[in-house]
């Protein structure tokens, strides 16, 4: 007898599961996609797609060293910023636009000090090895990090008036309910400057270069330079995790909350984590294709960039108070 | 007081928006060239909203208006100017008295006061949302922020005309059944603006060999 898979019924706790296991699995493989384009796009023939899955294994696989100054911070920020990661999509709306069970366990806010959790004890670890360029990494995004958060909370401001609630999934139900949502002018700002966020964040611009090997530059890659084994294994793979959570976050709440299951039928279920992994895909293209086009500034004119990134939720703030919201 | 605005409200709202922006670029812009560029595409925003208006409300005197905002804002005036900046061949303007990022930061201020001093007036209009007239004010306020804080003949002329923009962006909220007559008579006011800052350019450039307004403070024989 045949099974008709969209027939079967997945139950709520399976869907919770899957969130997780989707942004788990399928971050490495959006990763390798996007770096793969990336080096076509400079007329390089590229790693494989698969390559970050073989580079995670292979970590796996390798010894742990520890310098003697550390202590066990070193080896316990990854795992905690690791099971950050793990815990943010069950927060955000990732395959499904019905809140599941623990979807309101923590809103927009919520998801935000937990990614910022992470970052510090990925920061704090970085700092504990006791090398120079590891701690010049930390203290530069630490700081960075600061200069981007008045922006983040601007436009968490204005998902909250336009809503009136902070839930993310409450936001993404508001999209899709009509057109006239979709282009009010503090949506389109807030979603604007919620990209500019993400941009920063995933080391794209505007100083930083993401896959460079030149320690002055980096900002992100550097917190990790002195892991070795597993623990850099969590790292490596926390950081393809972010990516796809960020991804995430700007698709199925601001920009395009559309192919998510609107039921709990297997068949919906599989469709949204295909159209999840393919819209990610297509933004990390996007993404890779501004990163190329746009000369890196200056360390020091970064402040430039969070200004007009922060002039966007600014704005998305007053035009809603302005009445055209 | 919550109410989603219409798709119409909206994309009107966010074309004002859009022009609001470049006005920030423009604070932003490190080449005069790059500033001259902002304001074609400025008022071509703003044009394209008086067509949307137009085709909306059904209001035909107005295609006249971007018709001619079209030909004076987008081609006219910028080409005469990038002329006039071939001519000075000076390419940076580089000569804000504060860093990008506090200029915009102020501007933000200022602009923010626009917003709240005309959302207090409740003034409301057939044509455009409410929203569009405490843009336009914020749009006139951040271009007197450019004209301040920048120390160059050409970016202070941009801001003037730019301040145009914003005003006809308001006189669409307040007045676009207005005679047309009256809307023509504010573009020849611009083109007076600009001979005026023309030959402010060409004669400031020519005596002293820069664009900078810094030396108009030293008294001359």
């Amino acid at each position: 007898m045949e099974v008709v898979v969209g027939a079967i019924v997945v139950p709520v706790e399976g869907v919770q599961a899957l969130q997780v296991l989707t942004i788990l699995f399928g971050a490495p493989l959006v990763s390798g996609v996007i770096a793969h384009f990336e080096a076509r796009l400079q007329g390089r023939r590229g790693p494989r797609i698969l390559q970050p899955y073989y580079d995670i294994a292979k970590y796996f696989r390798k010894e742990t060293l520890v310098t003697e100054e550390s202590s066990w911070v070193f080896l316990a920020g990854p795992i905690v910023a690791f099971a950050c990661y793990l815990t943010v999509p069950m927060l955000i709306p990732v395959l499904t636009t019905f809140p599941l069970p623990l979807g309101y366990t923590g809103d927009i806010m919520g998801g935000g000090f937990i990614l910022a959790l992470a970052g510090f004890a990925v920061a704090l670890a970085g700092a504990e090895s006791g090398a120079p360029y590891a701690q010049l990494g930390s203290s530069r995004a630490m700081t960075f990090g600061a200069l981007i958060e008045p922006t983040i909370l601007f436009v968490i401001f204005a998902v909250a008036l336009i809503t009136r609630t902070d839930l993310p999934y409450a936001l993404s139900a508001t999209i899709r309910s009509s057109a006239s949502q979709m282009v009010r002018p503090s949506h389109v700002l807030a979603a604007a400057a919620f990209f500019l966020v993400v941009l920063v964040d995933t080391g794209r611009i505007p100083v930083e270069t993401h896959s460079g090997t030149l320690e002055f530059g980096m900002i992100d890659e550097a917190r990790t330079l002195e892991h070795s084994g597993p623990p850099l294994a969590l790292l490596k793979w926390g950081s393809t995790m972010k990516q796809l959570i960020l991804y995430t976050i700007l698709i199925n709440v601001f920009v395009a909350p559309w192919g998510l299951a609107s039921s709990q039928s297997l068949g919906s279920v599989l469709l949204a984590i295909v159209a999840l992994l393919a819209k990610a895909m297509a933004v990390g293209g996007v993404f890779a294709i501004i990163d190329n086009l746009f000369s890196k500034l200056r360390l020091f004119k970064i402040t430039e960039f969070v200004a007009s990134a922060f002039l966007l939720a600014v704005l998305s703030v007053l035009v809603f108070y302005a009445g055209g919201g | 007081m919550h109410h989603v605005p219409s798709t119409y409200d909206g994309i009107t709202a966010g074309l004002a928006v859009l022009v609001l922006l470049s006005e920030f670029a423009m604070l932003r812009a490190p080449l005069l060239r790059s500033q001259v560029r902002l304001y074609a595409f400025q008022s071509l925003v703003v044009a394209s909203l008086a067509v949307f208006v137009a085709a909306s409300k059904h209001i035909d005197e107005l295609y006249v208006l971007a018709a001619l905002s079209l030909l004076l804002k987008v081609l006219l005036v910028p080409g005469l100017i990038m002329r006039l900046l071939r001519d000075a061949d000076t390419d940076l303007a580089g000569s804000s008295v504060l860093g990008v990022a506090s200029a915009i930061l102020i501007a933000i201020v200022v602009a923010a006061f626009g917003f709240f001093a005309v959302g207090s007036l409740h003034v409301s209009s057939s044509s455009l949302p409410t929203s569009a007239l405490s843009i336009a004010c914020a749009i006139v306020l951040v271009a007197f922020v450019l004209i301040i804080l920048r120390k160059d003949v050409v970016s202070q002329a941009i801001g003037f005309f730019s301040l145009e923009n914003g005003v006809s962006i308001a006189s669409l909220v307040v007045a676009s059944g207005l005679p047309l007559i009256v809307d023509v008579a504010f573009l020849f006011d611009l083109l007076v603006a600009v001979v005026v800052f023309g030959v402010i350019m060409r004669v400031h450039h020519l005596r002293n060999d820069t664009l900078s307004t810094h030396d108009f403070d030293r008294l001359r024989g």
